[in-house]
């Protein structure tokens, strides 16, 4: 171990002595400091949670940063021309979604319109086709015991270019050969309705030849709050036709390709699509991560801009405690260089008095953060699931300790400089 | 003896007035190890500025300095501090004991000043030492609002003791003190001398002063030694000054 230097050893054990010394006055600094660095520290804190939440669940929604992703145009045949050109491949792979009732038939279910079960989005749901066309598909229909969810049927693993993340079972594997009873890989909101509420295992599909017995396989996490499950496509167009499930005009579905960002497939897909007269066919490059991160990157900036100028105005206050401090002790410092100790060595002393205080009071708003967040986790957590087992992010409680010490050395900067000249003659005036 | 100090030609003027004042003019001084020095005069006479030059908190204007035989008169503050650490004890008039430290921790005070670094046990057996030679050591817990000043005037000096200086500058050490306290701290700065360490005192009473080895007269800036008639007759001015007592 690096032994420390006397001088150090000296400025800081003389320090200690002075912050002893003076423990109400060491109190009122830390007081004028404590709201900058708590600030700080709740800036970095807040940015490295909401970073965490978004980017984590970001990835699962949108996919991988570099993914390309093709929205499928509203032209007969597209479905079509989609499967025929992915199906069996690694690097695309289409995801054709739809919207699916499990449970009772002919009834309104409990979920209408897939919304979150903890979450009552009100009234009706109401599906439009292209056209305009508005129509409740409940209408009509008694409360009942069944779950809405969307069902996005898949061409091949997805996970490549959407890491969900396994909670529990196993996800689909497309090596086997398509079952009648259509496996199921059901979202966490999804598995949290079907433990809630017990439904009879009957599935209806809008445009299917008849209602199916769906097996759940396993749970992962997507980021998506509504209730989802994922399928293989052929196990689904066992049960109803291809050009069904991806019917422009039904209201419900919605077909995307994801793929690499270099594949032959993005231009042979172009090009049939253009030959079924689709007039435009966008490809979007995934970039939200990085974007998500600039944004966050820009608002934690501007947080922290401000926390800064609550740090100075601290910082004003120790620097003002400092210099009435220096002041009235003139003849210590006098005497303490008529012993031998070098300017150094009291310009040490006093930095190091403003520095243990920035220490104590990082300390402190790094102790109120985590307590604050433990807190906020424990009686809010329930009702605000970002807030369910969300962790204080160490990196804050980095940036508390710099900023307490730069508070301290611009605080004790200017003492330190007045301590250092004081003239030893003080004493022999005295 | 071994020579310690040797001031040959020493000028101090104080300068940022209307005129320029000399407050030390040509001075010429030679203390010996083990010697005891009193320095007297008149208030203003340039008592304290010389003991500032002597003490390395000052330099002089002119004049050469020699400190065992090194010249140290135009001594960068860096090395004049390490020398005030290893060589020089001060006591001054006001005991400047820092009120928030216990004896034993003011005396440290001198150990724990950035020149070098000594261990605990090492640092409290020297306070204790030097608390034993001032007869205190009893006190080395109080603080010093619970000590007399008698008291505290020894725990200032036990601080200018512990590092066991070579030359020992007291700045009218007694003025604060009664008589008979006053001898108390005389006869504790005079034990220190009887190890070796030189002491140059500045004082006024005649006393003290008698008690000292030689006595050198301060007027106007210029040094001269002098013997004092005994129940404060007419005094007698030597002619020679900077020599060993006679």
């Amino acid at each position: 171990m690096m032994r420390l230097s006397g001088k150090l050893r000296s400025a800081m054990i003389i320090g200690g002595q002075g912050i002893r010394a003076r423990k109400l006055r060491t109190l009122l600094s830390m007081v004028s400091l404590f709201l900058g660095v708590l600030a700080v520290v709740v800036v970095q804190a807040g940015a490295g949670i909401a970073e965490r939440l978004q980017l984590a669940d970001l990835e699962l929604q949108v996919g991988k940063d570099g993914t390309k992703a093709l929205y499928l145009p509203s032209v007969t045949g597209a479905g079509q021309a989609v499967v025929d050109t992915v199906n069996g491949r690694t690097d695309a792979v289409g995801l054709l979604t739809t919207s699916a009732v499990i449970g009772e038939p002919q009834v309104r279910p409990i979920n209408e319109g897939g919304s979150p079960f903890d979450q009552n989005w009100g009234g009706s749901s109401q599906i439009c086709d292209n056209t305009g066309k508005c129509y409740d598909p409940n209408a009509g229909r008694p409360q009942g015991q069944a779950i809405e969810l969307r069902i996005t049927a898949l061409t091949g693993d997805v996970r490549d270019f959407r890491p969900y993340r396994p909670r529990s079972g196993q996800w689909l594997d497309f090596s086997t050969t398509p079952m009648l009873a259509p496996r199921l890989v059901l979202n966490e909101e999804a598995a949290k309705g079907f433990e809630r509420y017990h439904v009879p295992a009957e599935m209806r599909v809008n445009g299917a030849n008849a209602d199916m017995t769906p097996q759940f396989i396993g749970v992962v996490k997507d980021g998506d709050s509504q209730p989802h499950a994922y399928v293989r496509l052929d196990e689904l167009t066992n049960w109803m036709p291809l050009s069904r499930l991806t019917d422009p005009n039904s209201g419900y579905s919605e077909t995307q390709v994801v793929m690499a960002g270099s594949t032959p497939v993005e231009p042979v897909l172009i090009a049939k699509l253009k030959g079924l007269g689709a007039p435009d066919v966008a490809v979007e490059t995934i970039n939200s991560r990085k974007e998500m991160k600039e944004q966050l990157n820009l608002l934690r900036m501007i947080f922290l801009a401000m926390a800064g100028l609550v740090l100075v105005i601290g910082a004003a206050g120790v620097l003002n405690v400092g210099l009435a401090t220096v002041g009235e002790r003139v003849e210590e410092f006098a005497l303490r260089r008529a012993v031998g100790t070098p300017r150094l060595v009291l310009a040490g002393i006093v930095l190091a008095e403003t520095l243990l205080t920035g220490l104590f009071t990082a300390g402190a708003a790094i102790g109120v953060s985590v307590a604050a967040l433990k807190a906020a986790s424990i009686l809010l957590g329930p009702s605000e699931p970002f807030l369910q087992g969300v962790e204080f992010p160490w990196s804050a409680g980095v940036s508390g300790v710099i900023a307490g010490l730069v508070a301290g050395v611009l605080g004790g900067f200017i003492p330190a400089i007045r301590a250092a000249g004081i003239p030893i003659a003080t004493v022999m005036r005295a | 003896m071994t020579e310690l100090i040797r001031l040959t030609g020493i000028s101090k003027v104080l300068k940022g007035q209307k005129e320029p004042r000399t407050i030390l003019d040509g001075v010429d001084l030679t203390v010996r190890a083990g010697e005891s020095v009193a320095i007297v005069g008149r208030s203003g006479s340039g008592k304290s500025t010389l003991l500032s030059v002597l003490g390395l908190f000052d330099r002089p204007d002119s004049g050469t300095y020699l400190l065992e035989d090194r010249d140290i008169s135009r001594l960068p503050e860096r090395h004049a501090a390490q020398l005030r650490s290893s060589h020089f004890g001060f006591v001054f008039q006001r005991f400047f004991l820092l009120k928030h430290l216990t004896a034993a921790q003011n005396v440290a005070m001198a150990l724990i000043n950035g020149q070098g670094w000594q261990p605990r046990r090492e640092r409290k057996a020297r306070v204790m030492r030097a608390l034993e030679q001032v007869g205190i050591e009893h006190l080395a817990r109080n603080r010093p609002a619970k000590m007399s000043g008698g008291e505290q005037q020894r725990v200032a000096i036990a601080r200018a003791l512990v590092r066991e200086p070579r030359i020992l500058l007291a700045d009218e050490p007694t003025g604060a003190l009664d008589t008979e306290t006053g001898s108390i701290v005389i006869d504790a700065l005079q034990e220190a001398t009887t190890r070796g360490c030189a002491l140059i005192l500045v004082t006024h009473d005649r006393d003290h002063a008698a008690r000292m080895g030689r006595i050198l007269d301060l007027q106007a800036g210029v040094l001269s030694e002098r013997t004092l008639s005994p129940a404060g007759g007419p005094t007698m001015v030597l002619p020679q000054i900077g020599g060993p007592a006679a």
